[in-house]
């Protein structure tokens, strides 16, 4: 989609990139803001911080996921659809861990938190196993291939891990265990929830590990080489297959973390989750600028506010509507996203 | 004998066929005829033989999430066919069709499942469907075979009755479901238009419970589903004009929502002791309750149609599943019903275990033993012959005051019931309790 972006019409790229097109998008952004304030302004205070601490948590989620989307697009230029059900995984295996470290729902406290840790733990080793077989088995073989062909593969595995999923535990509402404290505290009048709390931080740590690591190991190097110039890196003595399975196996990482983090906070999780959050991650990741890795946290920071907001101010029935009506107008006047697109320079 | 043989075969054929144009139904004649051949023919043994195998079908949601409430409704009209075993000298059979498909009910799976009982002449009648959704698809199909069909569950008023807001809200009409104009769709629940108000009435009356709730406020939330958008529209109405207020109407996409938190602190801000969700448990309509935990009291109640007052509705609550949770269900329950102990106990004989008895099951086997009665009737206004599938619409159209285990049912020119009875139920130690019983023009 966004190969095909960068070979669009030379008009549609002029209108793109005409003062126009910039005036015309801040002129919608600025209507919505002054729309959200004037219902903001209908509703007290505490409101506004509850729906805010809601968007950001699920936006965190979002963050996390949308991490695992940039990062494969930008070393090898696949959008790899498969990656929303990598994080459904992540809720299914560590459901089906629980029990064995003897979690269960109403005995929580802090003796949990060594199990949950290894539960944790357990699940993103799995997950990024299953991860690095997929690539392994449905996009290496294809990496000289037209684009065309991983991206449906990519599609091919959605619908396997899916389908698996489903025969292993039915097409039923799933209840997670709910873990977290449930208490609130107030800061000034504002409550907030302990629970959105420990996603947020959660979330945070996660992510700045991966920065931390995309920045400053040898592995993160060799990955960043890689996403420039996958030739080159080779020629310098760079294992090119090992750096895009350890791609995957990060990326799967941080989407089962999102995984276990979800089914933490929402409480309830479906086989066919990771398609709709996947698409939602996915957007968050355009609107971020695909290939860019703070891009995607914050992309995803900000659909989860703006479908928090929605909910809590406007009409729930339009969410879906502005979220992708996001990805569509990120994609006509701003293609690179908010803060750049990183496209391998060739 | 030889000469019996052939005046048979003449007579049978114009006798099954008259004032029907289906060739079909003219193929099944002969197969009868050539049945009742062998059989005089064979010259065996002399009466006591089957006359032929009539088939009654059920098309409804067996597999998947929404087997927990379809599954148990299958089994009670398998019950009631099983328990018939004849009609008239003919054989019962009883052909089940699952319209689950990835274990959601779907529409298209009931329309093939429809066409391909249509393609069998020996069926002559269908228990269901069970969703309202996959009535709207179905009734047009089996409208013009024409087969009578017979809804334990549905409860859609718009499949039944005319309003002036059924096309802007369904799109659809009675009419529009109807080409030929004649009906051959009837049910045995409660339609919306009693299910949605007789809650909203409950809420307002004083409590404590299993009087009234005593609230005001409600938010009311819905699935955008034919079904769950016209139960909440009819509590809303029902709330507002005696007195109440809806102060947050919210609709969600049950694909995408799984996070209710927004809802719920929406719902808080505005004051609502109770929250009314129009859904079933299949599109997610208590996944909120059980995020509730923290963000909201406790002691609110949550309540909602038919659709949510089954076991899955109850995991999902999780923690939250308390006895400030009440459900409507379209039929009365047959449990309290004292001629229909001894049908109960043999069900419950034959089907051990309370997952086996789901709101729908004594409605399954009802809507059974309604299609049994009617096509015993047709056979008896067809000289003791296999009847057409129009002969039977008409007997089932006819029926008046069967003795049936969730009550007395009489259809009405619409194929409503004429008295619909619906039950409130409550959870109680992790289940869903009988509270209550309303009749409607009793």
């Amino acid at each position: 989609m966004i190969g095909a972006l960068a070979r669009t019409p030379a008009t549609l790229r002029n209108f793109a990139n005409s003062q126009f097109a910039t005036l015309a998008g801040l002129l919608v952004v600025a209507v919505a803001v002054v729309l959200t304030i004037q219902h903001v302004l209908q509703h007290d205070a505490s409101y506004f911080f509850q729906i805010l601490t809601i968007g950001i948590a699920d936006g965190s989620i979002y963050a996390l996921i949308a991490l695992g989307y940039t990062m494969v697009y930008g070393i090898i230029e696949l959008i790899n659809f498969a990656h929303g059900d990598v994080f459904t995984l992540g809720a299914f295996i560590s459901l089906a861990l629980f029990p064995m470290f003897g979690i269960t729902e109403g005995t929580g406290g802090l003796g949990y938190i060594i199990p949950l840790l290894a539960v944790g733990l357990i699940t993103m080793g799995l997950v990024a196993m299953v991860n690095v077989a997929i690539e392994r088995i449905a996009y290496r073989p294809l990496r000289h291939a037209p684009r065309l062909a991983p991206l449906i593969t990519a599609i091919g595995m959605s619908s396997i891990l899916e389908g698996a999923m489903y025969l292993w535990r039915g097409p039923f509402n799933l209840h997670y265990p709910d873990l977290l404290p449930a208490t609130r505290i107030n800061i000034s009048g504002v409550s907030i929830g302990v629970k959105d709390l420990i996603v947020l931080t959660l979330a945070i740590v996660l992510a700045v590990a991966f920065t931390l690591f995309i920045n400053l190991s040898k592995l993160g190097k060799a990955m960043r080489a890689t996403a420039q110039d996958r030739d080159a890196a080779q020629l310098m003595g760079i294992d090119i297959n090992r750096t895009i399975a350890a791609t995957f196996f990060i990326g799967a990482v941080l989407a089962a973390a999102g995984g276990i983090i979800y089914g933490l906070y929402i409480n309830n999780v479906t086989f066919d989750l990771g398609f709709i959050t996947g698409l939602i991650a996915f957007t968050a990741a355009v609107f971020g600028g695909i290939g860019n890795i703070p891009g995607a946290a914050l992309g995803g920071l900000l659909i989860g506010i703006i479908a928090a907001f929605n909910n809590g101010y406007f009409d729930s029935a339009w969410t879906e509507i502005v979220i992708f009506g996001i990805l569509i107008a990120t994609l006509v006047f701003r293609p690179t996203g908010l803060l750049g697109m990183r496209v391998p320079e060739k | 004998m030889r000469g019996g043989c052939v005046v048979l075969m003449v007579e049978g054929l114009p006798t099954n066929t008259r004032g029907n144009h289906m060739v079909r139904a003219r193929g099944l004649a002969v197969l009868i005829t050539a049945t009742f051949v062998a059989f005089a023919c064979g010259g065996s043994s002399g009466g006591g033989g089957s006359k032929g195998e009539i088939d009654i079908a059920s098309n409804l949601p067996v597999s998947g999430a929404d087997a927990s409430s379809g599954l148990p409704t299958q089994q009670g009209a398998q019950f009631a066919v099983t328990r018939a075993a004849t009609v008239r000298g003919y054989t019962l059979k009883f052909v089940p069709f699952d319209d689950a498909v990835n274990g959601v009910h779907d529409a298209q799976k009931g329309v093939q499942n429809l066409q391909a009982m249509l393609a069998n002449s020996k069926v002559l009648g269908m228990v269901g469907p069970f969703n309202s959704g996959v009535a709207k698809a179905e009734i047009p199909v089996g409208n013009q075979a024409p087969i009578a069909m017979i809804s334990p569950s549905n409860t859609n008023e718009c499949l039944t009755q005319t309003f002036d807001y059924c096309q802007a809200a369904n799109g659809y009409t009675p009419a529009s479901l109807r080409p030929t104009g004649k009906n051959n769709y009837f049910r045995v629940a409660a339609a919306d238009t009693f299910q949605g108000p007789a809650m909203a009435d409950f809420a307002l009356k004083a409590g404590p419970p299993p009087a009234g709730l005593g609230i005001t406020k409600v938010a009311v939330w819905d699935d955008e589903e034919t079904f769950g958008q016209g139960v909440a529209n009819n509590f809303a109405k029902e709330f507002t004009a005696k007195g109440g207020t809806v102060v947050d109407r919210k609709s969600y996409d049950p694909k995408a929502k799984k996070d209710f938190k927004d809802f719920l602190a929406s719902a808080k801000d505005k004051g609502a002791q109770g929250i009314y969700v129009g859904a079933t448990s299949a599109t997610g309509g208590c996944i909120a309750r059980g995020q509730m935990a923290g963000l909201f009291n406790p002691d609110i109640y949550y309540f909602g149609p038919d659709g949510i007052g089954d076991a899955q509705c109850l995991k999902d609550s999780g923690s939250m599943a308390t006895s400030n949770m009440f459900a409507t269900q379209g039929v009365a329950d047959a449990t309290q019903n004292p001629d229909a102990k001894a049908v109960v106990d043999a069900y419950s004989a034959a089907y051990p275990g309370s997952s086996n008895i789901g709101a729908y099951t004594f409605a399954g086997y009802d809507c059974a033993a309604i299609l049994i009665d009617a096509i015993g009737r047709a056979i008896d206004k067809n000289g003791g012959n296999m009847p057409t599938r129009q002969q039977v619409i008409d007997a089932v159209a006819t029926t008046s005051n069967f003795k049936g285990l969730t009550g007395v049912v009489t259809f009405d020119a619409n194929g409503d019931p004429t008295h619909p009875t619906l039950q409130l139920q409550q959870v109680k130690g992790g289940a869903w309790t009988f509270v209550a019983q309303f009749s409607q023009g009793a």
